[in-house]
């Protein structure tokens, strides 16, 4: 896998025209770097599933440009955009959106032979990644046996087979209850933190703030609001700078999810400082 | 995606079952009606085949029995006789009339036969006499075991009553059966005339057949002489002529029905997997992989509805014979090359929406849940 930079420059989508016209995102621009993980968050309408379209190459924007390690998406044919999607990017639905006849091996498998694989290739790979995401007794099963964490992680494995650079995740958490959800939103940080991959993720989930670097505000077409997250060193929870509780120690400023933690930091301060966030 | 595709197709085992059994009962349509109509060629030409003659000779331009009429001067026996390479004449006498026996009346071509006929007479006789004396008949077995009659019974032949002489078989089709009785009674029965119908004629060893009926029509005027071969070929050309209409006619139906069930199984099924097409087409698949998939999912199903068709169809030949039923089935290869195209094109055509909405699929509506989940 190689590492990857999103850039979104000046972007924009307007559908229709004269009277009807709607202009879905309006000048956005974003970078995500590697192993960052964006929450992009907005109410409904306010133009996140078309921005989230646009930066997996499936919606070309009507102005601004989208690259990813440089290469200008925005300019790539239309035959070209299939196999970026499949090599550049993994993509995580709400529904799962599992093939309902294949088996859980099958699933992640077919992905890698779209990609070139050899079927026994494919399904080596497959199930190495299944194994890791602690599928592995869950193999050949098909989807309607599996629950809907298992399907969902199903579905990571999907999306990871390829060794993409970018994850787009669209609603991960909304059809799973909370213990699920927190289970699906850790294996995404894991993603980003140990393998270096980029995550962006749309949902109006606000757990997920726990998990992601930065949160983005997404209203009427554009980006309202920029917060910045960081970790608490003690619970490891992700927290709003903005809004967090700090302390200083020595030079650096740490965040807090409660008075607790920050008093438990203070207690001893260097046991939680390493490995510190910026 | 092969794959895909058969796990598709077996996944809605329902879907499955009414796509290709609609496609064998379609297919079985045409292969049943080719076969009937090949086993009718092969019935009607059985009495010419083991006529037991090598040369047909008629009058001239008269080339089949079936819906004709042959008429010879007495004389013609003399002429032919004397042809060099002739080995033996049969003259008959020939007509398509009715058996009745009781209430029951049976399409027959009744041969009048000489005293000690050398050729033209019943091939196999599985009762009574081979040859019939004035007064008697013999018939086919499975038209006297139908209306209940036997050897010794009453039959009606040309407006008379013969007595049943001798039983025979295979000279039966599905309309028609073939009745002997002597060449006395069938001149009474068409008042006196001393003309016959054909002459069928031996050559002597070493003889070829196509060429005594090259002599025999250079030297003797006013016949028509063929081969037995070819005698039997035109005989089958009439009934092919007869039927090619029909059975283009009933092909097509076959066809239409066929197409009809699998365009719309085919149809409802991609448009069942209309989402996961579409997510597939997000995921990076192209298009041409997911047409492949379609089109090999409707050929897997085309090809087990040939084969069950097939199956079916090899199925009601070998049943048809033990119902007592006149019908002989004949499965031919060609009649399986051209169900095949038929099946090929019905996979081809039925796949064709299917394939086009696939291209118009939009990958972004994946996320827009717009994909008919």
């Amino acid at each position: 896998m190689t590492t990857a930079t999103l850039d979104v420059q000046h972007v924009s989508k307007v559908y229709g025209d004269g009277e009807t016209q709607v202009r879905a995102v309006q000048d956005v621009s974003l970078t995500v770097g590697p192993g960052e993980i964006v929450l992009i968050m907005g109410p409904s309408g306010s133009g996140k599933t078309t921005l989230l379209s646009m930066l997996g190459a499936l919606l070309r924007p009507t102005e601004g440009r989208i690259s990813l390690n440089g290469e200008d998406l925005t300019a790539a044919g239309e035959g070209r955009l299939p196999g970026i999607r499949l090599r550049h990017f993994g993509f995580i639905f709400q529904d799962f959106n599992l093939l309902s006849a294949l088996s859980a091996l099958e699933n992640v498998a077919i992905v890698a032979q779209l990609a070139g694989l050899r079927n026994g290739a494919a399904r080596t790979k497959a199930a190495g990644v299944l194994e890791a995401l602690g599928l592995g007794k869950r193999l050949n099963f098909l989807p309607e046996k599996l629950s809907g964490g298992e399907k969902q992680r199903v579905a990571i494995a999907r999306a990871l087979v390829n060794d993409p650079a970018l994850i787009l995740a669209d609603e991960p958490t909304a059809n799973l209850d909370s213990k699920i959800g927190h289970e699906i939103m850790q294996v995404l940080r894991r993603i980003a933190k140990e393998q270096g991959r980029s995550v962006v993720i749309v949902s109006h989930d606000q757990r997920i703030k726990d998990i992601a670097d930065r949160v983005l505000w997404l209203e009427d077409g554009r980006f309202k609001e920029l917060v910045t997250m960081a970790e608490d060193p003690v619970c490891r929870m992700a927290v709003e700078r903005e809004n967090g509780i700090s302390a200083m120690w020595d030079g650096d400023t740490y965040y807090f999810c409660s008075r607790g933690c920050r008093a438990e930091f203070l207690e001893n301060p260097a046991e939680f400082a390493h490995p510190k966030r910026p | 995606m092969l794959r895909l595709a058969i796990r598709n197709l077996f996944q809605s085992r329902a879907r499955l079952v009414i796509t290709a059994g609609g496609v064998a009962l379609s297919l079985l349509l045409i292969l049943t009606l080719d076969a009937i109509f090949q086993g009718v060629e092969r019935q009607v030409s059985a009495y010419i085949d083991q006529s037991g003659a090598d040369v047909f000779v008629a009058q001239q331009g008269v080339r089949n029995m079936h819906m004709a009429s042959s008429s010879l001067p007495a004389a013609a026996l003399g002429q032919v006789e004397a042809v060099p390479g002739v080995g033996s004449v049969t003259p008959i006498l020939y007509v398509t009339n009715v058996v009745s026996i009781g209430d029951s009346r049976n399409v027959a071509y009744v041969i009048g036969l000489p005293d000690g006929a050398q050729a033209g007479g019943p091939a196999r006789t599985v009762a009574g006499r081979g040859l019939p004396r004035p007064g008697e008949a013999i018939i086919d077995r499975s038209i006297a075991l139908k209306a209940g009659v036997g050897l010794g019974d009453e039959v009606k032949i040309l407006g008379r009553a013969f007595t049943v002489a001798g039983l025979t078989t295979g000279m039966v089709n599905l309309v028609s059966s073939v009745a002997f009785i002597s060449m006395e009674d069938f001149r009474q029965a068409r008042a006196g005339s001393d003309a016959v119908s054909f002459l069928l004629v031996r050559a002597r060893d070493g003889v070829p057949p196509a060429d005594l009926a090259a002599r025999i029509e250079d030297q003797v005027g006013g016949v028509t002489a063929q081969t037995t071969a070819e005698f039997a070929a035109g005989e089958r050309r009439v009934i092919r002529d007869m039927s090619t209409d029909l059975l283009a006619i009933m092909n097509l139906v076959g066809m239409l029905i066929g197409l009809a069930v699998m365009a719309l199984t085919t149809y409802t099924a991609s448009l069942g997997r209309r989402a996961e097409y579409g997510v597939l087409k997000a995921l990076g698949a192209r298009n041409a992989d997911l047409r492949l998939t379609v089109v090999f999912q409707a050929m897997l199903s085309v090809a087990l509805g040939f084969t069950a068709g097939l199956a079916l169809t090899f199925l009601l030949a070998a049943l048809v014979p033990l119902t007592g039923a006149n019908l002989l089935l004949l499965v031919k290869s060609d009649s399986l090359v051209k169900v095949g195209v038929i099946s090929l094109v019905i996979a081809g055509a039925s796949a064709v929406l299917p394939v086009v909405q696939i291209g118009r699929l939009d990958p972004a509506q994946v996320f827009r849940g717009g994909l008919g989940r």
